[in-house]
């Protein structure tokens, strides 16, 4: 009984935000602001990925910009193939790759004439190299910290092999120059509604869609798994399997929003693919909880916007690398489940206030949480 | 007590009037188009102060900031002070991005001075085209790029090669062994190099690419004693100049049979890596802290006096101190309540002054900058010492390695 009734509120609570976040540009009509808190948006969309399969599958992926990377590239090739080509004008070749002395369009580039293929190749190309890498990773058994350094040495070789083969990615300076996103004759402004829109969208999609994934008896395996793996395992589910599937439907939704950060930038760079961005994600999942979807965006959220108001803010132009820090082991230190376990504390202390029937009926759930962590504690 | 209490109203009174007359954007709704208000003009400063490129850009932003102090200080424009919003973009393309919009969309700047690296060129670039504002880019850079929302106060690949090669094949040799960092840069700088070195007769043993922060050079100096060139042109960038210039100097090799020529070499580098290691090599470039002239020993001491007596100027930071007041120049000409990025693109078409480096002007066909190359031999004090200027000042051709293609007012034309 009782785990429906949370689901529902939870749903409500998913829906009253997504809406919130859809109503905004009733009420802002700034196109720099706009701009600014689509990109946010981008940010929340990659932060739900990483919990996605760090907070209800325990895979630490400190790699998750690679993935987010890749999909900025697929919309990025197929934006620069629709521009005219204003700086060099020849023979539709991307400027970059007649600089570099290429004469003709690459194999690979070829496709990406069409936008759907770009569209499609920017979720499913990360999806492959997650599901190609979580192969090796899961079905090797590395776990923890192990599983956490390949990924991210995975990205960096990406980064790596996107920067030194400048004549077909851009090299340092990444894909400039791109056409605006447009569907059947539909074109969203970067610095319009209809750009955030698509990002919110896509961000209200993705939210439900993971936490479908994670009330689904999937979601409750992979939760396991993330507990006691070894306990799954003896129990005769492939974890494996598991864990490459929530691996790549994480991958799956970084490439989107990779897809979407380049619609929203205008330009995709070997940065989006940096640990920089992807320790940046981390730190946004661990500040509003990693084990729940809606925490993690809303810590991105959080972190992105005070993070820009205090680089902007004339007092702290010296010191806000400092300050950032400052909140991050604060965080850290005294809200271990991040936002999300803060808010949590606070509405069970309000739940528990009432007395009578209502105190009773928590009572017995908190039990045998309790007790479940002993048993963690002793194993 | 009475009177205090009276004279706080009054205080507060004044000071709420005075904010309805000092901040009508709040009030009147075509703020947005009367860009210079309030005998203010708006500009941005987008030089990074955190991040990878912190040191060098953060020498960018102290010229900029000077420049803006000096004219302030000495009545404005017309009257109106400039109000410098500045920005810490992180040695981030993205953030570079952001913080461009920031500036030319909520802050409403007519003009941005920013930036050292390419990619970060490339990043706002696409804010500046779109929102048709400008932006002044203070960088030496591979040229190839024909905007109208940019203002290019750095030398391009013909401003830095045209006089140094020729001069370098008579004196050292026409054996010469490319080296760079692996991006766009170096690539286009070698493209027009080999050019000239062809048209010469020389010849080119090598040509070498290393990743961006490469710091181990052992192979490349193991070739270097082997193949024996007269000349090692260097456009290596960063951290990877110093790593290059030190473990030449450790080897044993000699500069004077040997020497690096660089185009990327200046004091800022060679106060990293220190005098020993650079002596004895040669840098190109339109300007050196140690020119004579009056408007340098002006621009110097100010410097020193502003930001330290042991900062130095170079060759990125002085275009960075002139270009500003170029956009003073332009503005002076324009009523106030024209003042857009238009008109103030139209109105420094042309528009020169006699810069620390020399007398100076932006070229109205393509919007770059008359610069006088100049040819330095580094001293074991930091020091550059000056052998030759150019004897006229050069024409900015971005162009120069594709003769079929030429940057004009009206965009870029192809024959």
């Amino acid at each position: 009984m009782k785990v429906p009734g949370k689901t529902t509120s939870q749903i409500a609570i998913y829906a009253a935000v997504c809406i919130a976040i859809l109503l905004v540009p009733l009420v802002l009509d700034d196109a720099f602001l706009l701009n600014k808190y689509a990109r946010y948006l981008v940010f929340g969309m990659l932060a739900v990925s990483l919990s996605l399969s760090w907070g209800y599958a325990g895979i630490l992926n400190l790699g998750q910009a690679m993935t987010f990377g890749l999909g900025s590239y697929c919309m990025a090739m197929a934006l620069k193939l629709k521009t005219i080509p204003v700086h060099t004008g020849s023979d539709g070749l991307p400027d970059f790759m007649v600089w570099n002395n290429v004469t003709e369009l690459p194999w690979f580039w070829i496709p990406f004439h069409s936008l759907a293929f770009g569209v499609a190749a920017g979720i499913l190309v990360p999806v492959a190299l997650a599901a190609l890498l979580g192969w090796f990773v899961f079905k090797g058994r590395v776990t923890g910290v192990y599983a956490a350094i390949i990924t991210l040495a995975a990205m960096v070789v990406v980064q790596l092999l996107i920067i030194d083969q400048q004549r077909f990615t851009g090299g340092f300076n990444g894909i400039t120059d791109l056409a605006q996103f447009e569907v059947a004759g539909f074109a969203f402004d970067a610095y319009g509604s209809s750009s955030y829109y698509l990002v919110a969208g896509c961000l209200a999609v993705t939210l439900f869609l993971a936490l479908f994934i994670t009330k689904s008896k999937t979601g409750l395996i992979l939760q396991a798994i993330r507990d006691q793996e070894d306990r799954v395992r003896f129990f005769g589910y492939d974890v494996a399997l598991y864990k490459i599937f929530v691996f790549s439907v994480s991958a799956g939704i970084a490439g989107l929003a990779g897809m979407l950060y380049t619609i929203v930038m205008e330009f995709a760079s070997p940065t989006f693919l940096g640990v920089p961005l992807s320790l940046s994600v981390v730190i946004w999942v661990a500040v509003g909880g990693r084990q729940s979807l809606l925490g993690a965006m809303l810590g991105a959220l959080v972190v992105t916007g005070v993070q820009g108001a205090l680089s902007e803010s004339e007092t702290f132009l010296e010191t806000w690398t400092l300050v950032m820090g400052l909140l991050f082991v604060l965080v850290v230190l005294f809200l271990p489940k991040g936002l999300a376990g803060a808010f949590e504390k606070i509405a069970a202390r309000f739940e528990r206030t009432p007395p009578g029937a209502v105190a009773e009926s928590t009572a017995p759930r908190s039990e045998p949480i309790k007790s479940g962590r002993e048993i963690e504690g002793v194993s | 007590m009475k009177n205090h209490r009276r004279s706080f109203l009054k205080g507060t009174a004044a000071l709420g009037t005075m904010s309805l007359v000092g901040f009508p954007h709040i009030w009147s709704k075509n703020y947005s188009l009367a860009r210079a208000a309030d005998g203010e003009i708006k500009v941005g400063v987008l030089f990074s102060l955190t991040g990878t490129t912190a040191i060098i850009e953060e020498s960018l932003n102290k010229a900029t900031i000077l420049a803006i102090e000096e004219i302030n200080a000495a009545g404005g424009i017309n009257g109106m002070q400039i109000v410098p919003v500045i920005e810490d973009p992180a040695s981030d393309p993205a953030t570079f991005a952001e913080k461009a919009r920031k500036l030319v969309l909520s802050d409403k700047c007519v003009s941005v001075f920013g930036s050292y690296t390419s990619a970060s060129r490339k990043a706002v670039l696409p804010v500046f085209e779109k929102q048709n504002n400008l932006y002044w880019y203070p960088t030496l850079y591979e040229g190839r790029e024909c905007s109208k929302n940019v203002i290019y106060t750095g030398a391009v690949p013909n401003q830095q090669q045209d006089d140094f090669v020729p001069w370098l094949v008579e004196k050292f040799g026409k054996r010469w062994y490319l080296i760079g960092s692996n991006y766009i840069y170096p690539k286009e700088e070698n493209n027009y190099c080999k050019k000239l070195l062809a048209e010469l007769g020389a010849e080119v043993v090598a040509e070498e690419y290393v990743p961006l922060g490469h710091s181990e050079f052992s192979s490349v100096i193991n070739k270097l004693k082997s193949e024996k060139p007269n000349v090692i042109f260097s456009t290596v960038v960063g951290d990877s100049v110093v790593a290059l210039h030190r473990q030449y100097h450790a080897a044993g090799l000699d500069p004077q049979t040997m020497p690096m020529a660089s185009l990327t070499t200046s004091e800022n580098e060679v106060a990293a890596m220190g005098g020993a290691a650079a002596a004895g090599h040669f840098t190109s470039a339109p300007y050196f802290m140690v020119w004579d002239s009056p408007e340098n020993h002006k621009f110097v001491d100010a410097y020193k006096k502003r930001w330290g007596a042991d900062k130095v100027t170079h060759f990125v930071s002085e275009p960075s101190y002139f270009q500003v007041y170029l956009f003073k120049q332009a503005v002076a000409k324009l009523a106030e309540s024209d003042i857009d990025p238009n008109t103030i693109r139209e109105a420094v078409k042309g528009e020169g002054l006699v810069a620390p480096q020399g007398k100076i002007k932006v070229e109205p066909e393509n919007l770059h900058t008359w610069l006088w190359p100049k040819i330095g031999q580094c001293k074991a004090d930091g020091q550059f010492e000056i052998l030759k200027q150019s004897a006229d000042w050069l024409e900015p051709s971005p162009y120069k390695a594709y003769p079929n293609q030429l940057c004009t007012a009206t965009g870029l034309q192809e024959s």
